[in-house]
């Protein structure tokens, strides 16, 4: 078969390749003089968005939610988010509030903590809230005498597997254990600049098995308290 | 349960799909939620049972995402680039189950026929419609009805000379006829009558 200067031809058998009537062997040999004919790939391109915009015509329908969710777990498009991410595309706002309201729930709570010339020198200071906002932890550091001081104020009680472990959440990265809280109302952990550096805006407190997370990337259970690290000077 | 209107913009569509190429999942997003009533629709028409529309749908979106680096190469407009992956992977479907789809015994799909007979006919739908269905809209419109209804019987469906024929209970010879004069005067309406 030569379509060379049949244009009429060429037209046709595109129109009806497009269509879907172009059949079998007529079908594979118009798709090898495709092959080596640009002009032709082009009229059957032309046709293409001719014919094709019959698609088009039928009425739309909405599909399931469930056929997006399919789609991007399939693609990956969303690995499971961890657990610690939570504060991560959050709204600026976010940030602005928890800043203003931890600081001044930060500064009432200091008058109850800072009493006495031996009680240690406080330098930053956090107070971990829970989800309704009320505060749960009050967490505290020394510099000088590199020590991390923890008080809990209102926990949740804990099954006996359970534990809580204290992180640092820097702006960018991979939040930074501080240690797993033993039982007691306050606790004593070693402060390290590593894990305690300028880079850390929050803190946060996760649930955790015995021993702490096994996940060397972060948190593996749900983070219960978290509040802003702020700086008292 | 009317899905929302949301207009077709071929440059927005095609920035989408260079961001797909490009891997980047919001604007595969965008185009998703932008096209995806339309792609569903088509597939449900095509093989009539929501679950396996479901399927081809999400077949089609994975190609789409895995192919939108060869989109340029295929000269399409991008609605019609997406739209034919949805036919091709739906007529897929229905060969791979060994289905025969029941299509209304010839009796074509009435809103879908009215939209070729008459693009005013819904004019909110029109307005959803790309710059070449719109064309495509009018120049069904003047058809004579029984080409019309072969042209959309076998885009629909997949059907060859001799299954149209049968469907409607035509001899082939007829139906060719009808497919031949009805696509001339498609072309020649489309291109302003630049060619017989």
């Amino acid at each position: 078969m030569n379509l060379r200067g049949k244009e009429a031809l060429r037209e046709r058998l595109a129109a009806e390749y497009v269509l879907g009537t172009l059949r079998s062997r007529a079908r594979r040999r118009f798709e090898g003089l495709m092959h080596g004919d640009a002009a032709l790939r082009r009229t059957v391109a032309e046709w293409r968005d001719r014919i094709g915009a019959m698609a088009e015509f039928v009425p739309p329908a909405t599909p399931p939610l469930r056929v997006w969710r399919a789609i991007e777990t399939r693609l990956r498009l969303r690995g499971p988010a961890p657990a610690w991410r939570f504060w991560r595309g959050g709204a600026l706002a976010w940030w602005r509030t928890l800043g203003v309201v931890s600081s001044m729930v930060a500064a009432l709570l200091l008058v109850t903590v800072l009493q006495g010339p031996g009680a240690p020198a406080v330098d930053d200071v956090a107070t971990l809230t829970n989800a309704q906002a009320r505060t749960a932890l009050l967490v505290t550091a020394d510099r000088d005498r590199k020590l991390l001081t923890v008080r809990l104020v209102e926990t949740e009680p804990l099954a006996a597997d359970r534990v809580l472990q204290l992180w640092a959440v820097p702006r960018d990265g991979k939040p930074r254990s501080l240690g797993v809280l033993g039982a007691g109302r306050e606790l004593s952990l070693p402060l390290t600049a590593q894990a305690i550096g300028a880079d850390v805006a929050l803190l946060a407190v996760s649930l955790e098995p015995q021993g702490g997370s096994p996940d060397p990337n972060g948190p593996s259970g749900p983070i219960l308290y978290k509040g802003a690290w702020v700086s008292v000077m | 349960m009317a899905p929302p209107s949301i207009p077709v913009n071929t440059l927005d569509l095609n920035k989408w799909i260079l961001g797909a190429a490009q891997k980047d999942a919001r604007a595969f997003r965008q185009l998703y939620d932008a096209c995806s009533p339309r792609l569903f629709g088509l597939a449900l028409r095509i093989v009539r049972r929501p679950a396996l529309a479901e399927e081809v749908l999400q077949e089609s979106f994975i190609a789409i995402w895995d192919h939108a680096g060869g989109y340029q190469d295929s000269l399409s407009a991008p609605m019609t680039w997406m739209t034919t992956i949805v036919r091709n992977k739906s007529f897929d479907l229905l060969r791979r189950a060994g289905d025969e789809v029941d299509i209304d015994d010839g009796k074509f799909d009435e809103r879908v026929l009215a939209s070729m007979r008459d693009p005013q006919a819904n004019p909110a739908d029109a307005l959803e419609l790309s710059s070449e269905a719109k064309a495509l809209a009018a120049c069904m419109a003047v058809l004579e009805e029984k080409h019309r209804d072969v042209i959309g019987l076998a885009f629909f469906h997949d059907l060859s000379h001799g299954d149209v024929a049968r469907r409607l209970a035509l001899p082939v010879g007829t139906v060719k006829t009808w497919i031949r004069r009805g696509l001339a005067r498609l072309h020649s309406c489309l291109t302003g009558g630049r060619t017989a």
